[in-house]
């Protein structure tokens, strides 16, 4: 009988798991809730702005790969993760160009030029909304009300203008999603839901949105302890911005978050913090992203949070 | 206990397949290295052309770093020449030619129980036993005497004195998709408590305990045994056998036992703890109620590419293309492995025999290993830090040894690293790990 030459290699002879492709297609198919509450509260217009972002991001990846000859890898899912999740912390107002520069942004600027999938040191959505909310400031702080086309500041932006206003909001409609915003946070029950089913197949772990969570509680809680008439309950902060989608999505993001236990919720909790910092203290009224851009730059320095290496007690 | 270890849980596919007993025939040629273990080979004693009986002592050892062989088929010998081991490397070896008869020189159940004035421990190394697992020296030299307990200097200077309290006996295997000590662990085997006693004898080990799979219960000799022992010294320790690398000692002892083996460099005995698989201790009272020598070992055979899958007792030196065309081997094996999927050797040459080290035989097909050759970079997920057995970070480690930054990697604890592979098996970027681990490792120790 004529037998084929075995193949020959190191174990393990077996893989398992996931691969990138499967990781990036969880992440998107945790964000079709968020997505189709956009769609629910912003109409057409929001499905428009996601295509349009997609596509583009897609299209730039696969430009950048033929013309500096590298290897194929457009088709694995992270750019279209990128637009997706870069159209998501938009506003519904913006015009049709803005996320098709923001997705070349993100694309070029954010991943391809430090060398892809795994190389950027901050994450490229927020990179490209950060150029793009300092480019354009005026365009991309301008929100729709919910179902309509009428121009409404965000629960965040009225309460930095007059502190009393918080009251005004009910818990149920900020958690549902009843409220002006960035058309990916509005609806936090859909970012839960998308969050839940990340969390089950393992693509993200539980450190970093738990972290991040108690970071903004417990900071919440002193300033509401210290002066309950100006400073907004925990709730409020929790569900009153993008803290859910920053918290699920944008801050485990795996490329640029910590990889060690310790690393995590380190990472989490001051990103949380420095949230609240700039929210009570700084110049934008929703701090989630810079507060992850920022924590970003110093993610080598959390993976020096090591757990003990098995049986090193006793020979070092 | 062990609920904290880390790793991953294989599926179902990779689990021991069934733990049926196949019955194989005698094979018609064996090539039995004269080293099948780790240590120094032994002189051959017999030359081409001699005829040979099943028993027969063909190579002797003069220490405890090498062990006797003995013939596993009665015939002539043909050849004595280097060739391919399970390890990948080559081996002065004995071919014997079957004469079709298979005559003992002394058939097993005329054997005499072997002279009392033996010790234990001479019978043992007689015998040709091994302790099988990642160290795989001659048994004997494995064993710590309570009598000649040795020292151990360690690279920092500590000295560690091995003083062995208990006897933690294996029965789940290395790794999920091995079944030979879990299918022991469910039948009755005659020899087990002379082996338990021989062992807790020779090492002066007080306690005995059982690390069995739960999944595979009930374990009926096992359970008498821990009510028949009157100074309840024994106890019987479940585990998720499907978890893996529950079964490498290293964790093992981590989960049965919460003691933490000193890495790198460390063993069991360092802690105290005598480890050895069931299969082992059952061969130990086999060898000191008889005093037949070790000629066949007992593997799992698995894989796609073999018809018929489960446990069988295969004759030492049988080579791997006989037992697999034996056992229905299609032509679709893309990879051959002697040991488990996990941790294994993959082979090269259909004529290199099975050896007392190994523990499986598997034949995978290509939809099986999934081989690409591809892999992309690091992405910084951190699965590979949640599956890690000792705590390292497997994906910085192999940033480090693909960049020959070995120091770095050394380190980092590189050589804690057990080479157990869930890191590379849950890898999304398909790195090539284990293999960059093991590259780093012999750079460093030129």
């Amino acid at each position: 009988m004529e037998h084929r030459n075995y193949i020959v290699s190191m174990s393990p002879h077996v893989r398992g798991g996931q691969s990138i492709e499967t990781m990036m297609s969880t992440f998107i198919i945790g964000l079709i809730p968020t997505a189709l509450a956009a769609i629910y509260f912003f109409g057409i217009r929001s499905l428009i702005i996601m295509v349009l972002s997609m596509a583009t991001a897609v299209i730039v990846e696969a430009l950048i790969e033929t013309l500096t000859h590298q290897k194929r890898t457009f088709r694995d899912c992270h750019a279209l993760l990128i637009g997706l999740l870069f159209a998501l912390i938009l506003p519904s107002s913006v015009p049709w160009w803005i996320p098709v520069v923001g997705a070349t942004v993100a694309i070029v600027l954010g991943k391809a030029l430090f060398g892809g999938l795994g190389n950027y040191p901050f994450n490229p959505v927020l990179v490209a909304w950060v150029v793009l909310r300092l480019s354009w400031p005026e365009r991309m702080s301008l929100f729709f009300e919910p179902h309509t086309t009428t121009q409404i500041l965000t629960p965040l932006m009225a309460f930095k203008e007059d502190p009393s206003l918080f009251y005004s909001y009910n818990l149920s409609s900020l958690f549902l999603g009843q409220k002006p915003g960035l058309m990916g946070t509005v609806c936090n029950l859909a970012i839960l839901i998308g969050a839940l089913f990340i969390l089950y197949r393992g693509v993200i772990r539980w450190h970093i949105p738990l972290s991040f969570f108690a970071g903004i509680a417990c900071f919440a809680a002193v300033l509401r302890y210290i002066n309950a008439d100006v400073y907004p309950p925990v709730t409020f902060h929790l569900i009153g911005g993008g803290v859910f989608l920053a918290a699920f999505f944008l801050a485990p993001e795996p490329v640029t978050s910590p990889v060690t236990p310790t690393g995590m919720i380190t990472f989490g909790f001051l990103a949380g913090i420095l949230t609240m910092i700039i929210r009570m203290w700084g110049a934008f009224p929703d701090g989630s992203f810079y507060a992850i851009l920022i924590m970003n730059s110093a993610t080598p320095l959390f993976n020096y949070l090591k757990p003990k290496v098995y049986g090193r007690s006793y020979s070092a | 206990m062990g609920l904290f270890l880390k790793g991953i849980t294989l599926p179902k596919r990779l689990s021991a397949p069934s733990l049926s007993l196949i019955e194989l025939a005698a094979p018609e040629k064996v090539i039995l290295p004269l080293r099948q273990y780790v240590g120094e080979p032994s002189e051959a004693i017999v030359a081409v052309g001699d005829s040979v009986k099943t028993g027969q002592l063909i190579a002797d050892a003069s220490d405890t770093h090498r062990l006797p062989v003995h013939a596993t088929i009665s015939g002539t010998v043909t050849e004595i020449t280097a060739h391919s081991d399970p390890r990948g490397l080559h081996v002065e070896s004995i071919c014997i030619e079957s004469d079709g008869t298979d005559t003992w020189l002394t058939p097993p159940e005329a054997q005499q129980p072997p002279p009392d004035t033996d010790n234990m421990v001479t019978r043992i190394h007689a015998a040709g036993l091994i302790a099988q697992g990642p160290f795989s020296t001659p048994l004997a030299y494995d064993l710590v005497p309570v009598d000649q307990p040795k020292t151990y200097l360690y690279r920092d200077g500590t000295n560690v004195v091995q003083k062995i309290d208990t006897l933690l006996i294996n029965c789940l295997d290395a790794e999920p998709s091995l079944g030979v000590n879990r299918y022991l662990a469910s039948t009755h085997n005659d020899t087990l408590e002379q082996g338990i006693a021989a062992l807790k004898a020779i090492t002066g080990a007080t306690r005995v305990v059982f690390a069995v799979d739960k999944h595979f219960s009930p374990w009926p000799q096992l359970n008498e045994i821990v009510q028949n022992d009157e100074e309840e010294a024994t106890c019987i320790t479940a585990l998720n056998g499907r978890r893996f690398p529950t079964g490498l000692p290293i964790p093992l002892v981590k989960a049965a036992l919460s003691r933490e083996v000193p890495l790198p460099y460390g063993h069991p005995r360092d802690v105290g703890v005598a480890l050895y698989d069931l299969h082992t201790v059952i061969a130990v009272g086999t060898s000191t109620t008889s005093s037949a020598p070790q000629t066949t070992t007992m593997i799992t055979l698995g894989g796609g590419a073999l018809k018929q899958q489960g446990i069988a007792t295969v004759r030492l030196g049988t080579t791997i293309g006989s037992l697999i065309d034996s056992l229905g081997g299609t032509t679709d094996a893309a990879k051959i492995i002697c040991g488990g999927p996990m941790t294994g050797m993959a082979q090269y040459d259909r004529d290199t025999p099975i050896t007392k080290e190994v523990t499986g035989l598997f034949a995978l097909t290509d939809t099986e290993i999934q081989l690409s050759g591809e892999y992309r970079e690091c992405i910084n997920c951190g699965m590979c830090v949640k599956v890690c057995p000792v705590n390292l970070l497997p994906g910085i480690l192999s940033l480090y040894c693909a960049k020959d930054k070995f120091d770095l990697a050394e380190a980092e604890g590189l050589f804690s690293c057990i080479e157990c592979g869930a890191c590379d098996y849950v890898c999304p970027s398909r790195r090539p790990l284990v293999h960059l681990f093991r590259h780093a490792k012999h750079q460093l120790m030129e």
